[in-house]
């Protein structure tokens, strides 16, 4: 008998012989039943079809026969002898559908109570041997296990093992011949194919489950060894991974644990592209899921044996039979131990430890720089990203770091930009679950602490290679360091690992353990602040980043220090050692201001003399004069020997003047005065007429100090405030001596307006006598701005539509349009002189600049009009209040 | 001559007990080969009786005069060809153009058995007789066989003479020999057993299986086992077929039994073979070590036992065929003995 020639075909004949069939078994017609059988079986013949085409003709046939087969059991001892029918059907022709045939047959037989079962199954499974196409008799041996689910005899499990078994061993062998049927390049079609029949020889696995139950004897001595004999003989790669796969997922649990040893022991043997780590780790996710069950049943997980141990002894005897092992096989395999160490012994990180060890030995092994596509085994390795399972705390990464030597070893031999990202990682880690309540990271000692600086060390010493780079100028840069242009004069890219960096020395300092005595906590975090600033310090220029941060903590620590020192019962040795502590703070953070200086240049001289004058307030607010005075006069040897910029300037020293202006503690020695004639000076010095008029005028508050009522000061009461109205006035004829020599007459306008709000501010906070300010002082001072406003007024130009609108009306021309003006720009002058255009709607930004386009003339000519009418308007205002001001002429 | 003239007497032959004896059904080679035609024939063995009615009908009005009735019992061997053609050889295979012949083709070349008696005197036929005849024991030397090339054919024969042309009826019937002792080859492999060993009932009951060792240097290397060389006819042949060494891609695998009519006068004779069973058991291309099971009912064939006589003889050959990718076929053959038991 032969089969179609088209699959479609062969479709068609089942659904006839299939309907043929079965009107014949309603018939009672057994023999032209089985004959329509045969004829529908005989499509199971083709060649050529492929798995999911002989799957579709396969379920239509099994459906067939199930039919047959309820009606052979049915009639048995009345129509026929199903004995007899066994036989009869073995005289058909052809291989597979005599074997369908019997197997249906039999099968039916062994539903009858009387049928002799054993000899018919045994008899079954060895007639199959006739079939050797793979897929044919795959099916058919399938179909021997479908059909015979239900029927092995019960209470026999060996028996019903050994047939599961020789069938399981059967169908595998077929499976592996498949891979080396047809032409050579149709390989990978084969390998395709063969994963799409995995199924069926998996389902003899899963069927083997089923049978043996939970009998762990059985399975430990007769089942387990035959199966991971064949599957270690059969020498094929998609087996042996396929099948150790499903072994370990439908076996239970227990099982797993009491044949770890075989298991583990059948993967040396493989064939050697089988990526044994996907198959260790299959098994470790049974162990660890098993932990969870367990878990979840409120049970512990007994085992016998130390599974760790186990796995590590595995992994060493793998390395050593196995050196053929890419890193890729072997970092995976490495890290599903590590997930197994993890959930089964958490708190043991010695385990860790010995893999990190491990893996670092395989890298150096290795030789060769690490490709980049295997980093990511490392990274998985380093920051254990994916076991679910693991809460990656910072106190997990502290405690790995301080407890695992070899993690550092390992990160040290990955490449730099590589490790940095890894360090950032676990620098997130670290500051992200620090903030979280109740889960507070300590650093319980300076060696630990060290140990975390020593993995961020490589992070400490990353340079940021400047993508723009500016041709650098020497002749501009104060440093002499050659290597100065490689991060660009004062290049502020901000590197976000710096920050964390500076974020970490917060958190290092907040974190050591709380001590009993206060002092010897302070001392703590002094030490560690001293051991972050040392580490740091590696980082070259990159202290620009970190060391604003490590001075900053250095002034909390004054702080602290002085409070707890000023707390009632200490003794007076504490105290003393809370005086010297606090000097001893200040000199740490000078080094550390020095250290920035010198190693950072210019790119942070504003920085530098920022520190200096905020240590110099500290110092003040504590007062310490003396240390006040000599950050103030670092600033000003900062400021005279490095800031160069006109702008800078400027701000820098109204920063210092305000500094100044609020100091108390510089009045003995004379170092107050001596500091804001300096001041002064530099004010008077600056480049531009208009800063050196604003600074002056400016720095007439150094000789007016006023109220601080957080230390207890309030005008009227206090009567020791530092004032000296002459110098007051000094300054502010000065600065309109340089406002009158201005040539710009805008500026000189505004300047002599501003001047003016300034005797204002002394008129009203102060008596005439004290402070030199006097009624006729200001009239005259109005009548000045008065004559040189009319003047600026003339410049005025008649603006372009006016003249239009002018023209137009000449003409008679009413134009609509024309006839509403465009409201014009409005500007206003700032403090440091640039222009600030207000802008028309609310929310926009305003824009300033430095110099207006002279298009703008009449706008700017409007902006001391303006404010010299609001100076005016605020005057009327004040009569009210202040009788004063009546005096005054507006 | 039957055609033309309208013969004046009926001969009709009935044996006893026909309706109730065991039938066999025989192809019937004078009609081509469509399986609808058989002979069905009543079914005798060695050393029995053969009785019966002869009816002699006249037609009505007629009258038949004879010179007497004789019933004879014949068996007969009956070739086609008994020589070759003399080119080629001594032994010949005859082209399928023979199988189509007709039983006339054939002409008897032995009449091994005849015995005849008188069943009346010469006379004058008016009304229809019956007259009864029997062969007491009667001994039948061949058992009946149908082939290509050679008949043994067993008939009881009515003779009416005449002056003219007789007037004779055939009614043939069919002749089974069973046989529990085997044949010629096994009778020898058994007596020299008996010489050399004392527990010969042990031999007889335990046949030894047949190991062939067959092989391609290189290329395949099979063991091919089975239970032992006689069969009976209804037995079931199992083996085995062990693969040793294969390089071949085999399509599949067949086992057949041939059975090999050899006749005609020694040294020219002509071999026949016809495969009786094709079966196949095996399907693909099994590797070293696998081992393929043989099992091969025979009861449910039609198949002939051994036979030898000075004529022709038959003997049965299982024969294993490989058959590879590309088409080309293997095969071993391999004597067996069948032979036929109640």
């Amino acid at each position: 008998m032969s089969y179609s020639e088209t699959l479609e075909q062969a479709l068609i004949v089942v659904r006839q012989q299939a309907v043929l069939m079965q009107r014949c078994i309603q018939q009672r017609k057994l023999m032209d039943a089985l004959k329509h059988a045969s004829m529908m079986l005989t499509e199971l013949r083709k060649p050529d079809l492929s798995p999911k085409q002989y799957y579709e003709l396969y379920i239509m046939i099994f459906d067939s026969l199930s039919l047959l087969s309820s009606y052979l059991t049915d009639n048995h001892p009345k129509l026929h002898h199903l004995a007899d029918l066994y036989e009869l059907v073995q005289y058909a022709g052809n291989v597979v559908p005599r074997l369908y045939l019997m197997i249906t047959v039999g099968t039916s037989y062994l539903k009858c109570a009387d049928s002799p079962r054993e000899e018919i199954l045994k008899d079954m499974i060895e007639m199959c041997r006739g079939v050797q196409n793979p897929m044919r008799g795959l099916f058919l041996r399938y179909y021997l296990s479908q059909r015979t689910k239900q029927l092995l005899p019960e209470n026999a499990i060996e028996f019903n093992a050994n047939f599961v078994i020789t069938n399981f061993i059967e169908m595998n062998k077929l499976w592996v011949r498949l891979q080396h049927q047809g032409p050579l390049r149709e390989r990978e079609q084969r390998t395709k194919e063969r994963k799409e029949l995995q199924i069926l020889i998996g389902s003899q696995l899963v069927r083997l489950s089923q049978i043996v139950d939970d009998n762990l004897v059985i399975y430990r001595d007769n089942i387990l060894p035959v199966i991971l004999e064949q599957v270690v003989q059969c020498r094929d790669v998609v087996s042996q991974e396929y099948l150790l796969d499903i072994v370990c997922q439908v076996f239970p649990d227990e099982f797993h644990l009491s044949t770890l040893d075989s298991l583990l022991e059948s993967t040396l043997h493989m064939h050697p592209d089988v990526s044994i780590n996907k198959n260790v780790l299959t098994l470790i996710d049974r162990l660890n899921g098993y932990i969870d069950r367990k878990e979840q049943e409120q049970e512990t997980a007994q085992v016998d044996s130390d599974l760790f141990k186990v796995f590590w002894n595995y992994l060493k005897t793998l390395n050593e039979e196995r050196p053929d092992l890419s890193l890729q096989q072997f970092v995976p395999l490495i890290e599903s131990i590590m997930a197994l160490s993890l959930r089964w012994y958490p708190d043991n990180l010695s385990n860790l430890n010995a893999l990190y060890g491990f893996t670092a030995q395989k890298c150096k092994d290795y030789g060769k720089a690490i490709p980049q596509s295997a980093e990511y085994l490392f990274v998985n390795l380093l920051i254990l990203q994916n076991f679910e399972y693991v809460k990656r705390s910072a106190a997990l990464f502290y405690n790995i770091i301080s407890q695992c030597e070899s993690f550092r070893e390992l990160l040290s031999l990955q490449n730099v930009p590589l490790q940095k990202s890894i360090i950032n990682t676990i620098l997130d880690t670290l500051l992200s679950t620090s903030t979280e309540n109740g889960d507070v990271l300590v650093i319980d000692s300076k060696t630990n602490l060290e140990n975390l600086l020593s993995v961020m060390e490589p992070l400490i010493r990353f340079r940021v290679t400047a993508t723009t780079r500016r041709p650098s100028n020497s002749a501009l840069g104060l440093s002499d360091d050659p290597t100065e242009d490689e991060e660009g004069n004062g290049s502020w890219v901000l590197d976000p690992s710096q920050e964390k960096l500076a974020k970490f020395c917060h958190l290092a300092v907040r974190s050591l353990p709380k001590e009993s005595k206060q002092y010897r906590n302070v001392e703590n975090q002094v030490e560690y602040l001293l051991l972050l600033k040392n580490w740091y310090y590696k980082g070259g220029k990159n202290i620009k980043y970190t060391y604003p941060a490590i001075i900053t903590n250095f002034w909390k620590l004054i702080r602290k220090s002085h409070l707890l020192k000023s707390r009632q019962k200490l003794t007076k040795e504490t105290e003393n050692n809370y005086s010297n502590m606090i000097k001893q703070l200040f000199k740490y953070a000078s080094r550390c201001i020095n250290d920035l200086f010198n190693v950072c240049g210019s790119s942070v001289i504003d920085t530098v003399y920022k520190l200096n004058i905020q240590s110099a307030s500290l110092a003040d607010q504590l007062s310490l004069g003396e240390i006040a005075y000599d950050f103030f006069s670092q600033a000003f040897t900062v400021f005279e020997e490095s800031l160069s910029d006109l702008n800078t300037q400027f701000q820098a020293l109204v920063y210092m003047m305000q500094s100044l202006q609020k100091t108390r503690s510089l009045y003995q020695e004379n170092y107050y005065d001596s500091l804001i004639v300096r001041c002064t000076l530099h004010g008077s010095r600056l480049l531009r007429k208009q800063d050196q008029c604003r600074a002056v005028y400016l720095c007439s508050h150094l000789w007016w100090a006023t109220e601080i009522a957080v230390i207890g000061e309030e005008e009227g009461t206090t009567t020791d405030f530092y004032r000296e109205g002459k110098r007051v006035l000094e300054c502010l004829q000065r600065s309109l001596r340089v406002a009158d020599s201005t040539m710009d007459n805008i500026q000189s306008c505004q300047l002599m307006i501003e001047i003016l709000n300034r005797c204002l501010y002394y008129f009203i906070h102060g008596d005439e006598h004290d402070t030199h300010v006097s009624v006729k002082y200001i009239n005259g001072l109005i009548e000045l701005i008065k004559t040189n406003l009319k003047s600026l007024k003339l410049e005025e130009q008649v603006s372009e539509q006016q003249q239009s609108a002018t023209r137009l009306q000449d003409l008679h021309i009413d134009d609509q349009d024309t006839t509403e003006l465009p409201s014009r720009k409005k500007f206003v002058m700032g403090l440091d002189g640039t222009y600030i255009e207000i802008p028309r709607t609310n929310g926009t930004p305003a824009s300033i600049s430095n110099k207006l386009n002279s298009v703008y003339i009449n706008e700017m000519i409007h902006i001391p009009l303006e404010h010299f009418d609001r100076t005016c308007e605020y005057i009327v205002n004040q009569r009210e209040i202040d009788d004063r001001f009546k005096v005054i002429v507006v | 001559m039957s055609l033309f003239f309208k013969s004046p007497l009926d001969i009709e032959v009935l044996l006893d007990g026909e309706e109730s004896r065991k039938h066999v059904e025989v192809p019937n080679n004078t009609a081509s080969d469509t399986k609808a035609l058989r002979d069905r024939l009543p079914l005798y063995e060695d050393g029995e009786s053969i009785s019966g009615i002869v009816t002699l009908r006249v037609k009505e009005g007629k009258r038949v005069e004879h010179l007497g009735v004789k019933v004879s019992v014949i068996g007969s061997i009956d070739m086609i060809r008994t020589h070759g053609n003399g080119n080629g050889g001594s032994s010949k295979r005859l082209t399928n153009s023979s199988s189509g012949l007709s039983d006339a083709r054939k002409n008897s070349v032995e009449q091994f058995l005849c015995f005849s008696y008188d069943l009346c005197p010469a006379g004058e036929l008016q009304h229809s007789q019956s007259y009864n005849f029997m062969f007491k024991d009667l001994a039948k030397r061949h058992e009946s066989y149908r082939g290509k090339n050679v008949d043994v054919s067993y008939y009881v024969k009515v003779t009416v003479i005449r002056k003219a042309a007789d007037i004779t009826k055939l009614k043939k019937f069919w002749v089974y020999l069973y046989n529990n002792v085997s044949l010629p080859p096994t009778s020898v492999v058994n007596q020299r057993q008996i010489e050399n060993g004392e527990e010969n009932g042990l031999v007889r009951n335990e046949p030894k299986p047949v190991k062939l060792d067959i092989g391609i240097e290189n290329c395949l290397h099979i063991e091919f086992e089975y239970s032992k060389s006689q069969y009976s006819l209804k037995e079931v042949i199992v083996g085995r077929i062990y693969f040793l060494l294969t390089r071949l891609k085999i399509k599949h695998m067949e086992l057949s039994l041939i059975a090999r009519e050899s006749s005609g006068l020694q040294p020219s004779n002509y071999l026949i073979d016809s495969t009786v069973i094709r079966y196949e058991i095996m399907d693909g291309s099994p590797v070293k070590g696998d081992t393929i099971p043989i099992r091969l009912f025979l009861g449910g064939y039609e198949l002939t036992p051994d036979m030898s006589c000075n004529y022709f003889n038959i003997k049965n050959y299982l024969s294993l065929v490989i058959i590879d990718e590309d088409g080309r076929r293997y095969f071993k053959q391999s004597e067996i003995v069948l032979y036929r038991s109640r």
